[in-house]
């Protein structure tokens, strides 16, 4: 796989990775899914997910680069990517629901 | 003096952070321009639009070229001080001569230092530099502004304000009030996590600006802290020069000590001698890396003691591949060609430096890592100017109803130092395409013009500010925010439409060919246009909805 | 602000001065006590502000950083 489409699939796991750490605090679930209740389970579940796809996207740095540039390629991913985030919650929220297929997103 | 550390911290980064505030908005912008430097100076230098070169060949393209390099009349003027007697206007002895290159380079730039005979102290050194294009050896000339490398980049570090050093101080001061900012701002910031994606455009003013100034300060820290603290750290010698001041003698007895065990002799010898082929060393330099699994393109080539029996040839590979900025140095007698010692392996300290210089210098080969820079470094900017923002929203109103006139000059200070920092930049990449190639008599040089004209506009911007600055004293909107927007979008258009119209390189041939520094440039320039005028727009509607408040209102009170 | 200067300065130089007589090679030495010189400056500056007692805080920095000093040149002196 080529270097620059395995550095695109790590930003992608960063974004996710990002969205459902975004999805487990009771503020941004609001924003995307109303009243629908997000179970204390759910958000551990959630973190956990969000947890490791950042760590995903380390490991597809670290294939792609030396280790010393990797780690840099990373901290700056994961900080474009939370960026990404807060912008999407605060103009599209519903887009987020796209992390948890299954869940209706709140219409308004 | 404070009744908690909170407050402490809160005063701390408010007021500390609004003074330096304003130097650090120049080292961001600048600092995120000059990751891109050399690609601005081909901008700058249509002659230098090409591919990326190799260092070239020593014996053939290089040595004809340090021979006949003689210092500027400029710098023969400076050591007027420096000597015992006239000033020479010949040099005859070089201590150094040195080529430097990286993977963006597509000019090469050269430096000879000589001795300085009659000098009153014995190691002053007197400066030639060139820059050539290194396919054929012919120079470029000399009065052609880097305006990259050799203006944004040195405004980074030290606000090109060089009396003194002045400027590097300021700088050094402005990256520690940084690091302090960092830190006071989260101890102020109690829901660091839990706030960490909030961004709420839609509540009121201040609250959304200070969203905006915790998002960007927040979700970029690591970036933030690293860069202020590697800054510091790259430029300690200037901070804290102990090692050459209270603890020189410790330092003289550790230079004698280590030119005896590497070898590499300290002073000339007095006797004449030729130089062997330095290109065969560089073959074999290469070849030694490559062994050590470390292949790689020469970087920095410097020869000492030239011409003497005591000369020798050194050779640095160039840093693509990793952060750090080892050099894998090897040296070469320069008489003979036979190797005199080969750098062994860092420490571990050393590593550590070379890592901390390397990751804020960037002398390695990564486009996305480039560019995630760059957002950094503007987000920087963003957090920063919002910072100011919010100081200006929070008090305006008060202000207004006091009858004070701080919040206004704050306000205009801020549009100087943001948009009008833009337009200046724009201003002077204009000029560089509308100038003359040459001045003509009694006018001062290219070079200068093109300075004194970013600083006009700049200046020009800040009569602007102030001048239109009156409605904020009555808690309203500055309409220069969204005049200086308009300006900054018409400005970016001309000047890519200028890149166009004086050489013929515009967007479409630079893309289809696949240049991308001269493309890169036009592109940002455009791209930022849109959002500047993407603001004026928000900033228009945001005008017509804001109520008017007199200063003798009894409205109710403002939360 | 000064005093911080100050103190730091007189961190730097012991370490220094401490660590090549100690046997640590000389620019290594110098390199990481830079590095640790600017946090060190950092979290002293920020004590500054947040400290209840302003005398205490000139005592520690001009003190502190004078004794440190000296210290250095103490070195200095045995092994020139």
């Amino acid at each position: 796989m080529p270097d620059s489409v395995t550095l695109l699939f790590a930003f992608v796991l960063a974004l996710a990775g990002m969205g459902w750490l975004a999805l487990a605090m009771e503020a941004h679930w609001e924003q995307v899914y109303g009243e629908a209740v997000c179970s204390p389970a759910l958000a551990r579940r959630l973190r956990w997910l969000g947890g490791l796809s950042l760590l995903g996207a380390l490991l597809l740095c670290l294939a792609v680069d030396h280790a010393t540039m990797a780690a840099l390629v990373w901290f700056m991913t994961l900080a474009a990517a939370a960026l990404v985030v807060a912008f999407t919650l605060s103009w599209r929220a519903r887009w987020l629901a796209v992390l948890l297929p299954g869940i209706r997103a709140e219409l308004n | 003096m404070f009744q908690n550390l909170r407050l402490s911290m809160a005063w701390l980064h408010t007021w500390f952070g609004l003074v330096l505030g304003f130097v650090l908005m120049i080292v961001f912008f600048f600092g995120a321009l000059s990751v891109f430097d050399r690609e601005i100076d081909r901008w700058a230098i249509p002659s230098s639009r090409f591919e990326a070169q190799p260092m070239p060949s020593f014996d053939q393209v290089l040595k004809p070229v340090f021979e006949t390099m003689q210092p500027s009349a400029e710098r023969i003027d400076q050591l007027r001080n420096k000597v015992n007697g006239p000033v020479p206007t010949h040099f005859t002895t070089p201590s150094v001569w040195g080529a430097y290159t990286t993977h963006r380079d597509p000019v090469l730039g050269l430096f000879v230092g000589y001795e300085v005979p009659n000098a009153k102290e014995h190691d002053t050194r007197v400066f030639a530099l060139r820059t050539i294009d290194p396919r054929s050896g012919a120079s470029l000339p000399d009065d052609r502004l880097k305006i990259g490398s050799s203006f944004f980049y040195p405004m980074h570090y030290s606000l090109t304000f060089y009396w003194k050093n002045v400027g590097y101080w300021i700088v050094g001061l402005a990256a520690l009030i940084m690091l302090a900012a960092l830190v006071s701002g989260v101890i102020m910031h109690r829901k660091l996590f839990r706030e960490l994606f909030t961004f709420r455009p839609n509540k009121n003013k201040q609250r959304s600006l200070l969203d905006l100034h915790n998002l960007t300060g927040v979700v970029a820290l690591p970036f933030h802290f690293f860069f202020a603290f590697t800054g510091l750290v790259i430029f300690a010698g200037i901070y804290f020069p102990i090692t050459h001041t209270q603890l020189e003698p410790l330092h003289e007895l550790h230079e004698r000590l280590d030119a005896e065990e590497t070898g590499l002799p300290h002073d000339r010898a007095g006797v004449a001698a030729p130089m062997a082929s330095v290109d065969a060393m560089v073959v074999e330099a290469q070849r030694r890396w490559a062994e050590k699994g470390m292949a790689g393109e020469v970087g920095f080539l410097a020869m000492r003691h030239v011409g003497d029996a005591n000369g020798y040839v050194s050779i640095y590979r160039a840093g693509t591949d990793r952060i750090a900025l080892t050099g894998e140095g090897i040296h070469f007698k320069a008489f003979t060609g036979e190797l005199l010692r080969e750098d062994p392996p860092s420490s571990a300290v050393d590593s550590v430096n070379e890592f901390l210089t390397g990751l804020h210098l960037q002398h390695f080969r990564h486009w996305l890592l480039r560019w995630l820079y760059v957002l950094g470094g503007l987000m920087g900017c963003v957090c920063i100017a919002t910072g100011f923002l919010f100081f200006v929203e929070k008090r305006k109103r008060q202000h207004a109803k006091q009858g004070s006139q701080g919040a206004r000059v704050v306000d205009a200070l801020a549009v100087t130092t943001v948009t009008g920092m833009v337009v200046a930049t724009l201003g002077i990449l204009i000029a560089n395409r509308l100038l003359p190639d040459s001045m003509g008599a009694g006018w001062p040089e290219r070079q200068a013009m093109e300075r004194y004209i970013f600083w006009g506009a700049w200046a020009l911007a800040m009569v602007h500010a102030f001048l239109r600055s009156a409605p904020v004293a009555q808690g309203r909107l500055n309409p220069a925010w969204r005049e200086q927007c308009l300006a900054v979008a018409g400005l970016a258009v001309v000047a890519v439409l200028l890149n166009w119209a004086t050489t013929g390189d515009h967007l479409l041939r630079t893309l289809s060919a696949g240049y991308w520094p001269v493309a890169g440039v036009d592109l940002f320039m455009l791209a930022g246009a849109m959002v500047a005028l993407f603001a004026a727009r928000k900033l228009k509607q945001r005008a017509q909805r804001a109520p008017v408040l007199r200063p003798e209102s009894s409205g109710p009170a403002h939360a | 602000m000064l005093g911080g200067y100050v103190f730091t300065w007189g961190g730097i130089a012991l370490g220094v001065a401490g660590l090549f007589a100690a046997g640590m090679e000389f620019h290594d030495a110098e390199h990481l006590c830079n590095i640790l010189g600017f946090l060190v400056f950092l979290v002293v500056f920020l004590w500054a502000f947040a400290a209840r007692s302003m005398p205490r805080v000139w005592l520690v920095l001009l003190g502190g950083g004078g004794l440190m000093t000296a210290s250095a040149s103490l070195i200095q002196h045995m092994l020139v």
